[in-house]
């Protein structure tokens, strides 16, 4: 490599560093921006932000979760539906990358440190674009007593043999309260379960209600 | 069995007002067993969901118990003040219970009538043709496009009859209206434009809390994921959340599409593309569409059909009325549609229970040789003569799934933000991973299909 090149190739290499960091600043400004614009006291700001959230993309989910906990309901909702809306642009078709960096986000959001109203938010937004890398961790809260019927109706929800194979896994660990829901999944999507039949038609309310 | 004063068949047709006056053709394999039900027996009935519309069908049904037309064995609501009160309006003899299945469970009922929150439609629909139970379900049919064919499906393997609650097709005015644009009055008609007033927005949210103590809030939510009570989210506000009613697309769309594709003969046919753009509620736990624009593309035929949820001062003005007319004066004028043809153009008011067609309509004398159209004798007396001859009912399961899927495809690509393909022929969206997902929803165990 002669000299000059060796400079090209370094100057080059210095501009895409420098492109990148503008990248990610912009990234993080957009980011900022959009949370800021969350929390606004005006809803109307709040709605034009959350409707433009697609364009924040993955690195914006994190830090819509955090104010998803937030204590005042509408900015908490405002929070939640730019998720979604994250989510529902994600999923277009050939976006595929996109697509994976917001579950690869998602699937983070899945642990123990969240609460339970995020999780399972995060739980239904899997179901709608969750990958082969999103069933690892969903199929370990079909041991989460309050996530695991959400996690199990995700499962059902994702076609692919990953989720079926979870399932089948999922039914055999399960607690006997919780097997006829699995079995129910598996029919869901065409296998075939014995000695836990459905109980779809079995009635178990019973009123107060006197007739005349 | 609680049969008594048993008519005969010709008595039940009779007090069913059973006239037709054209029949139409019925696919085979569609229909109900004949004289499932007992054709010379008077049928046993049972309401599930007894609040709101089931309110209006139990003391619709209780007139026909008083003339002698039916039984009413049971009532059933999950919210234990509606159930008292449904079980002091019906009188002694009629039973009380808050798990439908029970209703189900019992081999003296013939039909049920189903007025639940729009999420349950699907899963007791299905259920009762499984415990071989006749079916009367409030519009919309379905929530998702995997519910709407369970229907189907239930309905024809189980042979009982369905109507469906959009009864516009049964009212008077839009015989009128059908018989005088199936005779060429306006020409081709090319477009169909349903126009409708805004869904409302939640001007008053509150934070979740416990239920109150009547009401079975688990049962309530059936077969939709786990959320905890709101009271912004219950009886007859269901309607303004996607995950439920669906807002006014799905709630009167089911009612002015449903007199579209009647009007157009476009039953079992569907639609190749669906673009729908909108405005959410701005604060609030509703989450349907405030305003909306989507438009249904059918190819072979040709036409389009676009459905617009506008500012009230942009809605077409109610025409002027005596009170005279067979559908009285317009007291709906907020909905409707105009059909666009190469000689003209025509609007209806409504669609649902008030049904009001322009003028020139109702006037037009057909001459000689001009084609008729099936005249229902009543919502629910087609529905009776579907149970006890086994024709298809106007609002066919079939006919409202197909209904149904305009609502829950306009909403899918309203909440996706992009245009739907489908194949009619599958019922299945094209080339959309994210939104073929979303043609189903896991239910919750054991509330599901």
């Amino acid at each position: 490599m002669s000299m000059n090149n060796s400079k090209k190739v370094s100057l080059a290499a210095t501009i895409v560093a420098a492109s990148a960091e503008t990248t990610e600043a912009f990234k993080s400004d957009r980011v900022q921006k959009l949370i800021s614009k969350i929390r606004d006291d005006s809803a109307e700001v709040r709605t034009e932000a959350w409707l433009s959230a697609s364009e924040a993309g993955a690195e914006a989910v994190k830090p819509l979760a955090e104010v998803m906990t937030e204590k005042k309901l509408e900015v908490a909702r405002a929070a939640k539906r730019a998720i979604w809306k994250i989510v529902r642009h994600a999923g277009r078709p050939g976006a595929d990358n996109e697509k994976r960096a917001v579950v690869g986000e998602l699937v983070e959001l899945l642990g123990d440190e969240q609460p339970v109203p995020v999780r399972r938010e995060v739980l239904w937004m899997l179901s709608e674009i969750g990958t082969r890398r999103s069933i690892k961790p969903i199929a370990a809260l079909l041991s989460n007593k309050e996530l695991r019927e959400d996690a199990r109706m995700v499962l059902q929800r994702i076609p692919s043999k990953g989720a079926l194979a979870a399932l089948k896994a999922g039914l055999e660990a399960a607690p006997e309260d919780f097997k006829l829901n699995i079995a129910q999944s598996l029919r869901q999507r065409g296998e075939k379960v014995s000695g836990y039949p459905c109980v779809k038609l079995v009635p178990t309310k019973k009123t107060t209600v006197k007739p005349l | 069995m609680k049969r008594t004063n048993q008519l005969n068949r010709r008595e039940f047709l009779a007090a069913a007002g059973a006239a037709v006056s054209v029949p139409y053709l019925i696919p085979s394999g569609v229909m109900a067993t004949p004289s499932r039900g007992g054709a010379n027996e008077r049928l046993t009935m049972a309401h599930i969901g007894v609040g709101g519309m089931g309110g209006y069908h139990l003391s619709d049904m209780i007139e026909r118990r008083d003339r002698g037309e039916v039984n009413i064995a049971a009532v059933c609501d999950v919210d234990e003040k509606r159930l008292a009160n449904a079980v002091k309006t019906a009188g002694p003899g009629v039973d009380a219970y808050r798990d439908y299945r029970y209703i189900l469970e019992r081999k003296d009922i013939d039909a049920v009538v189903i007025s639940t929150p729009d999420h349950w439609h699907g899963v007791q629909m299905v259920h009762s043709a499984e415990c071989d139970k006749h079916v009367y379900v409030e519009k919309p049919a379905c929530c998702t496009i995997e519910e709407g064919k369970a229907m189907v499906a239930a309905a024809k393997k189980n042979k009982v009859s369905v109507q469906v609650g959009s009864q516009g097709r049964s009212q008077p005015e839009a015989y009128l209206a059908h018989r005088y644009l199936v005779n060429g009055n306006i020409g081709h008609i090319s477009r169909v434009d349903c126009f409708h007033y805004p869904s409302p927005e939640d001007n008053n949210p509150v934070p979740d809390s416990d239920p109150p103590p009547e009401l079975d809030w688990d049962l309530w939510l059936g077969p939709l994921r786990w959320r905890p009570y709101n009271r912004r989210y219950c009886h007859g506000t269901f309607r303004w959340l996607l995950e439920s009613g669906g807002g006014q697309i799905r709630d009167r769309g089911a009612h002015v599409m449903s007199c579209a594709m009647w009007w157009m003969g476009a039953d079992g046919t569907g639609p190749v593309t669906i673009e729908a753009t909108g405005t959410p509620p701005k604060q609030g736990l509703w989450d349907s569409a405030v305003l909306m624009e989507v438009t249904y593309i059918f190819k072979n035929p040709d036409w389009m059909l676009t459905w617009t949820q506008m500012p009230n001062e942009k809605l077409p003005p109610a025409e002027e009325r005596t009170g005279e007319e067979p559908g009285g004066k317009i007291v709906r004028p907020g909905y409707g549609a105009i059909y666009r043809g190469d000689k003209g153009e025509f609007i209806h008011w409504g669609g649902d229970g008030g049904t009001w067609a322009e003028k020139k309509a109702r006037e037009w004398e057909p001459p000689a040789g001009a084609k008729d159209v099936y005249k229902s004798p009543g919502h629910k007396e087609d529905w009776f003569e579907g149970i006890k001859t086994g024709k298809k009912t106007i609002m066919n399961i079939e006919a409202a799934v197909g209904v149904a899927n305009l609502c829950i495809l306009g909403n899918l690509s309203y909440i996706l933000g992009r245009k739907l393909e489908w194949d009619q022929a599958k019922q299945e969206i094209v080339g959309d991973e994210q939104a073929r997902r979303m043609m189903s929803r896991p239910q919750r165990h054991p509330y599901h299909l």
